[in-house]
């Protein structure tokens, strides 16, 4: 079976841990966000009738005290930026976040995720924005670790992406 | 020297026109320069490209770069290969200096496969002396060791096998991960038998995590990485190789040369797997082939290899000391089975002993036994068996065995010396001598005993009588009086006519005495029959005066007709001139 490794990035709690809890095969307590600063998880998707393991490296949120390690993310095949659009400053460090990825590590498949679906009264973004500032290129997807919406969607349009991508 | 053939006519078109100052008509010019061209032109050619080659730098290093190897190669050959290193060595050392310092881990990757094994060898010798100084170290202390272990298993209950592996389990890699060290994506996992395991991916991702935190959080400058950690009693030993991490889980404390066969397994793999590695794209599928290599590295090791030795032998001992002493049980009761029967098959011939059941099983015997037979306890000691260990019951009774009748006749008739008794089929026969007075009692009572149904005195001759026939009563010669000195042989006799005479009575028998009166041969013979029957009369009176009854003597003369001797010396003249007795029983009739 085929194995890749995906990193999951985001601001601190935008909700990537709740995001992908229920989704995931996890054998980890989650104390070892807070100690080195990931947490290793499995999603096994299938893609064209082939089934795909996705190890996914759960990376700590970057924040005031902690600077992510880039080291983890050697080796990876792509990754999910999380963002929490109730609190604009989380996109905006999505969006520096996503450069330096993108120097350090070359241009990999990606997904943009903007979590907490479920809050959409409250978000401080513009989706409509959003979608015009990245182009049809990029993917998008708005999901919600509350109900769930759009997580299976975000895993499985990654790993296509990163089939049909060299890497 | 290579040329390019289109090369050629065109420098040679070219340089043929070259302005040489010419007198001549344009004709004969023309095929002048045509002959010149075709007698000289190869050759100048040839110095055009010559001359291109040394002027023109491109061309030189084309022409050396064809021949430099060779050209190093030949110089070596000439010997001078010392000229050779000093003029390539500072070229070559900076070149590897500047390597190193732009590009560290492609002379390191390089070098990796060669630097292991160097290293290792040099290293096992003095690591070899290491271990053995102290396994032996380790010998010594087992006897006293294994007393404590002893007690120990005695203390906490737990079975002395258990305390043992506990104990001497030195090592045991439970699980060997092979992971890409790029990724931290797993490529091969392989568990020891029944070692429960977390999903191998996951554990392989926090794994590479793990060792990259500490890497980035306390690596020194130079490649350090992360290479065991430890939890309790479980070890994780991590061995890095430039594309490929193996890690071994290990229970217990692994030697240090585990830490060889582990890098000796990655330099295998990364040989053997280099193009796979550099270009893994998260198919694990060609890694399967490595699985093999990865389980050879699953090893088990206890502490002390003796004790498995040691037990074998015990277990011989102990086994040969069971078998010796069944052995000898098998045998011991063999032979006391063997006895047994001979004691019961004697038991059975034995006179006067009936065996109604027994059994060998449990030593016992059951029956009937005369009091006069032989004790079976005795019997059996004869044959060596304890009589603790046997049941014998025997309910007494009075057997007709011949043997037991006879003893019983002989235990109530207490025969005199001379008597011997003996019973066959109920008859029982006395023979000897026997008084008158134990004539009639055996008369009496033998017929009373148990067994006997008749009696036989045939050969049984009454003492008395045989003592009162042998008396010889002599006489002088011509005399009717008996020789003087004799009076004590007449009291003899009449004692023992009294004898007879009761006998006689208690047998209920009439007994008459046949006194015979002989004389010698001298003399005539009317004569001598009148004096022997004198000699009768004579001692007729003498008994009758001894209070013998007349009617039951019987006076007889008989003359020179029966002689005591025969031949005519004194003595035996003598003796015929005498007097005998001779005693006749017969029943007397019922009828008055």
């Amino acid at each position: 079976m085929l194995q890749k490794k995906i990193c999951m990035l985001g601001s601190f709690s935008v909700g990537k841990t709740s995001l992908v809890r229920r989704f995931v095969e996890s054998i980890f307590d989650e104390k070892y966000h807070t100690t080195i600063g990931v947490k290793v998880d499995k999603k096994v998707v299938s893609v064209n009738r082939d089934e795909v393991t996705l190890v996914l490296w759960d990376i700590h949120g970057e924040d005031v005290f902690q600077k992510m390690r880039m080291t983890y993310l050697r080796g990876m095949s792509g990754y999910l930026i999380v963002v929490d659009p109730t609190r604009r400053q989380t996109f905006e460090d999505a969006v520096a976040l996503q450069a330096r990825v993108e120097e350090a590590m070359g241009a990999i498949p990606w997904i943009l995720i903007l979590n907490k679906c479920d809050l959409i009264a409250e978000w401080e973004i513009d989706p409509e924005r959003i979608g015009a500032s990245e182009g049809s290129r990029q993917d998008v997807i708005r999901t919600s670790a509350k109900t769930g919406e759009g997580v299976e969607q975000a895993f499985s349009r990654l790993a296509q992406a990163m089939l049909h991508s060299p890497c | 020297m290579k040329t390019s053939p289109s090369h050629m006519p065109e420098q040679a078109q070219r340089r043929a026109p070259t302005p040489e100052p010419e007198e001549r008509p344009e004709a004969s010019d023309r095929a002048f320069e045509e002959l010149r061209h075709i007698i000289v032109s190869p050759e100048q050619e040839q110095i055009v490209e010559i001359r291109s080659r040394i002027e023109n730098p491109e061309r030189r290093v084309e022409d050396v770069s064809s021949v430099v190897a060779e050209a190093i190669q030949l110089r070596r050959q000439q010997g001078d290969s010392a000229a050779l290193s000093e003029a390539l060595a500072p070229t070559v050392e900076e070149t590897l200096r500047d390597s190193v310092r732009k590009h560290p881990h492609v002379l390191a990757d390089a070098l990796f496969p060669v630097m292991g094994p160097a290293i290792r060898k040099s290293i096992t010798e003095t690591l070899r002396s290491m271990l053995e100084s102290f396994n032996e170290a380790l010998e010594h202390s087992l006897s006293v060791r294994g007393v404590r272990w002893r007690i120990e298993a005695l203390r906490t209950g737990k079975p002395f096998a258990e305390i043992v592996l506990m104990h001497s389990l030195l090592f045991r890699v439970e699980q060997v991960f092979l992971i890409h060290r790029e990724t931290g994506l797993v490529l091969a996992h392989v568990t020891a038998g029944a070692v429960a395991s977390q999903d191998p991916s996951l554990v392989a991702g926090m794994l590479s995590a793990i060792q990259q935190f500490v890497h980035d959080s306390f690596a020194s400058p130079q490649q350090e990485t992360l290479d065991s950690m430890t939890l309790g009693g479980l070890q994780v030993w991590i061995e890095e190789g430039p594309h490929a991490v193996i890690a071994a889980v290990i229970r217990g404390h692994a030697p240090a040369d585990y830490r060889l066969a582990l890098k000796q397994a990655l330099e295998d793999i990364e040989e053997k797997f280099s193009a796979t590695l550099e270009d893994f794209g998260g198919d694990a599928g060609p890694f399967r082939s490595a699985e093999a290599r990865l389980e050879a590295l699953l090893v088990t090791h206890y502490r002390e290899r003796p004790s498995s030795a040691r037990k074998p032998r015990m277990t011989l001992a102990l086994g040969a000391v069971l078998l010796a002493m069944a052995i000898a049980w098998i045998f011991y009761s063999l032979d006391q089975r063997h006895r047994w029967s001979q004691f019961v098959r004697s038991l059975r011939e034995h006179p006067g002993i009936v065996v109604t059941s027994e059994s060998d099983g449990r030593w016992q015997v059951r029956g009937f036994r005369d009091p006069l037979a032989s004790d079976p306890a005795t019997e059996l000691a004869r044959y060596g068996l304890d009589r603790s260990k046997a049941d014998l019951e025997f309910a007494p009774f009075y057997s007709l065995d011949d043997t037991i009748v006879t003893e019983r006749a002989i235990d109530l008739l207490r025969p005199p010396s001379d008597v011997k008794l003996s019973e066959r089929a109920g008859r029982l026969s006395a023979s000897g001598l026997a008084s008158s007075a134990w004539m009639a009692e055996f008369g009496q009572r033998a017929p009373l005993i148990a067994g006997v149904r008749s009696v036989d005195t045939t050969e049984l001759r009454n003492s008395d009588i045989a003592s009162l026939e042998s008396i010889i009563l002599t006489f002088p010669r011509g005399q009717s009086q008996p020789d003087s000195g004799q009076q004590n042989v007449v009291t003899r006799a009449a004692r023992d006519l009294g004898a007879i005479r009761r006998y006689a009575d208690l047998t209920n028998q009439q007994a008459t005495i046949l006194i015979v009166g002989h004389t010698d041969s001298s003399g005539i013979e009317s004569t001598n029959q009148v004096l022997s029957n004198q000699r009768a009369a004579v001692v007729a009176a003498m008994l009758m005066r001894d209070g013998i009854p007349k009617a039951e003597l019987l006076p007889r003369g008989v003359g020179t007709e029966q002689p005591l001797r025969t031949d005519q010396s004194d003595d035996a003249q003598h003796l015929n001139r005498s007097v005998t007795f001779h005693v006749n029983l017969s029943p007397i009739s019922s009828a008055p």
